[in-house]
């Protein structure tokens, strides 16, 4: 496979203030990802991999260091452009799901595209296309407390993906989910990577996971790139 | 983000915390109530005086008074007047005077003020009232509104005018039947015969003043209809009237007779007051300067109506800072409940934010969300003021009904107070939401989704 990196930092570096102390998240974080790659960051927990995620995903900025995305200079962006970014640039999915708790599936769907401004009528049949695909389409009026913990991340699969975005970040998608339910939410994505050749980066630390269905796995220790592992 | 969409989520969040939205909007609504009430009867207050000071032909009228301490000095050259070299002597109003002023052009008439206590009955009931002396020209002016009968024709026709209100002080209640009933007029004068064996110690202790109650009758030949402010000096101003032809032979006390009447002034005797009613208010300038020339104080109402309308600006003033209280805890309410909002949903402005919610967006969101608390609050506080207001106008009217008072309506609307109060309670809103809007807005989405 050739193809070009969608994903570039250069020596990203992270720190947080706590108190009077910085304390160093990441350091020298320099990584390559090519477009339509399925890639896993493993470490322990404190490695940096959120922290690591966040910043792909536009939602935190680098202390230092540059991250480039598709092209367009994410660490450079100013509050708008990094909001516009997670919008259309990068969907993201999280271990607790993130969904919004008074609106049902297809509400949450359609959360990105409200920010897009998309009419309502489009909105709709956009988010019941993404819902179907996930396998959720007979769901769509329930709320999320209704749903079980597969079903509420495959929601948030489809909201990631509503806006058409070529880098799905998944942060420990399946930490709050059974195995069985696991196997089948890492298949979803490896099913949209290789469909649809979108690049996803999933934080894990499930190692079978990993081997079964990533192509690359990036490993973090305090911070800093200790590894990194391709195998298909 | 789209106008309709901010709108749905503003609405959908209220909807969600529904007491806390209710009890918000309550502190909004009376606060707003409050300021409708207060500004609508301050209108109210001001639009009665106003038409009351139109209806009576109060502006038209001019009074004049013997010179005070702030009359220029006068031309010692004229005729009739007193000199004034070295020290003052001021003018005196006689029936020269009063002829003299009646003949300046633009003055329509002139009549002296004159009046006495006297205690009226119709059958059974009697009042304590003050009888004015009116000439039947001031009578027929049209400065009288009279509801039933007519006004005495000449200055010597033997007949009262009276008022509503006062007929119904004495227990009548149908003006019309009234009219051609005989009322009676008890004056109290000193008796001359028991003055010299007067005693002084008795009289001291407030008892054995010789007085001598003299009863004469008169038919009512009009009733001149309530009118809520008819106030100041105007012949609608006491409420029972006579022509000065009877009067003259009613006996009084002597500090408050008729034509007899004079005041002591430099040894010359005078009215206190004369009445001067003008054609039009464009000749109120000329008159005035010409009656100030003769050397008498001048008094003009519509002068007054400036410093009037300024009071009122002032009272208005008042009630809006009264109001503007309760529009100040309210709006403190509403911050309160919206920064209370963004700490409960802390978490959905993360996720908004990590799905791509600009800060834009997410001001909106609350910004839309004060701002339907202020939209309806005001609503319901203008439905409230308006009901808090015609309900006190009722109670009010109801217990002055009782009391033989005319009805009054204590409060204005004009459209303009409800746009106003709308248009207010939106402003104070979305003030009220700059703070808790930016707060949102600057939310930082990794705390806010690693936040339980």
């Amino acid at each position: 496979m050739n193809a070009s990196p969608i994903i570039r930092t250069r020596s990203v570096a992270k720190t947080y203030l706590i108190g009077n102390v910085r304390v160093g998240a990441l350091e020298d974080v320099s990584l390559s990802v090519d477009e339509g790659r399925f890639v896993a960051v493993t470490g322990a927990s404190g490695s940096g991999k959120s922290t690591l995620l966040n910043l792909l995903g536009g939602l935190d900025t680098p202390s230092a260091g540059t991250i480039e995305v598709a092209g367009a200079l994410v660490s450079a962006m100013d509050r708008d452009a990094l909001a516009r970014y997670r919008r259309l640039g990068a969907g993201m999915i999280f271990q607790s799901f993130n969904l919004v708790a008074s609106r049902t599936a297809l509400e949450n769907v359609e959360l990105p595209l409200i920010f897009s401004d998309v009419d309502k009528k489009e909105r709709r049949r956009r988010a019941a296309e993404l819902l179907a695909r996930v396998g959720l389409a007979h769901r769509a009026g329930h709320r999320p407390p209704e749903l079980s913990g597969g079903e509420q991340q495959r929601v948030a699969v489809a909201r990631a993906l509503v806006n058409d975005p070529r880098l799905l970040l998944a942060d420990e998608p399946t930490g709050n989910l059974d195995s069985q339910t696991s196997r089948e939410i890492v298949g979803l994505l490896a099913e949209l990577n290789r469909s649809q050749r979108l690049t996803v980066v999933m934080v894990s630390h499930e190692e079978s996971l990993v081997r079964e269905y990533a192509q690359e796995v990036v490993r973090l220790r305090d911070g800093r790139v200790v590894g990194t592992e391709s195998w298909a | 983000m789209k106008f309709s969409d901010a709108v749905e989520f503003s609405l959908a969040s209220l909807r969600k915390r529904r007491l806390r939205t209710l009890l918000t909007v309550s502190g909004v609504m009376i606060g707003i109530g409050a300021l409708v009430s207060m500004i609508s009867f301050g209108k109210g207050m001001q639009k009665n005086v106003t038409e009351a000071f139109k209806a009576s032909d109060l502006f038209t009228t001019l009074m004049v008074m013997p010179g005070g301490p702030d009359v220029p000095l006068r031309d010692p050259d004229r005729p009739g007047r007193t000199a004034s070299s070295g020290g003052r002597r001021d003018a005196v109003l006689d029936d020269a005077a009063v002829a003299e002023i009646a003949r300046i052009p633009g003055v329509r008439l002139a009549y002296p003020d004159v009046n006495f206590p006297a205690m009226v009955s119709l059958g059974e009931k009697e009042e304590f009232r003050l009888v004015q002396v009116v000439p039947a020209a001031i009578a027929a002016s049209g400065a009288l509104k009279l509801g039933w009968g007519k006004p005495y024709a000449s200055d010597d026709e033997e007949g009262v005018v009276v008022s509503q209100s006062l007929l119904r002080r004495l227990g009548t209640d149908e003006p019309a039947a009234a009219v051609g009933k005989t009322l009676r007029i008890t004056s109290v004068s000193i008796d001359l015969g028991k003055l010299a064996s007067l005693d002084l110690s008795a009289l001291f202790s407030g008892k054995g003043l010789p007085v001598a109650r003299e009863a004469y009758d008169f038919p009512i030949v009009g009733v001149t209809e309530i009118t809520a402010f008819g106030g100041g000096p105007s012949p609608v101003q006491n409420e029972i009237l006579i022509p000065p032809g009877p009067a003259r032979r009613i006996k009084r006390l002597p500090m408050t007779s008729i034509w007899d009447l004079f005041r002591m002034r430099d040894g010359r005797l005078g009215y206190s007051a004369v009445s001067v009613k003008l054609g039009s208010l464009r000749d109120l300038e000329r008159v005035k300067s010409r009656v100030g020339d003769m050397g008498y104080t001048t008094f003009a109402l519509a002068d007054q109506f400036e410093q009037v309308t300024k009071g009122f600006y002032f009272m208005d003033m008042v009630l809006a800072a009264v109001g503007m209280i309760a529009i100040i805890v309210a709006a403190l309410g509403i911050v309160n409940t919206m920064v209370m909002s963004i700490l409960e949903r802390f978490r959905e402005i993360g996720i908004m934010k990590a799905v791509g919610a600009g800060d834009g967006d997410i001001k909106r969101i609350f910004f839309f969300e004060s701002g339907a608390i202020g939209l309806l609050g005001g609503a319901a506080g203008c439905v409230l003021g308006l009901a808090v207001s015609l309900v006190i106008n009722r109670v009010v009217n109801f217990y002055m009904a009782r009391q033989g008072m005319p009805r009054i309506e204590y409060f204005a609307f004009p459209a303009w107070i409800f746009f106003g109060a709308l248009g207010f309670s939106l402003l104070v809103s979305l003030v009220s939401g700059i703070y808790p809007a930016r707060r949102a807005a600057r939310v930082d989405p990794v705390v806010a989704l690693r936040h339980d």
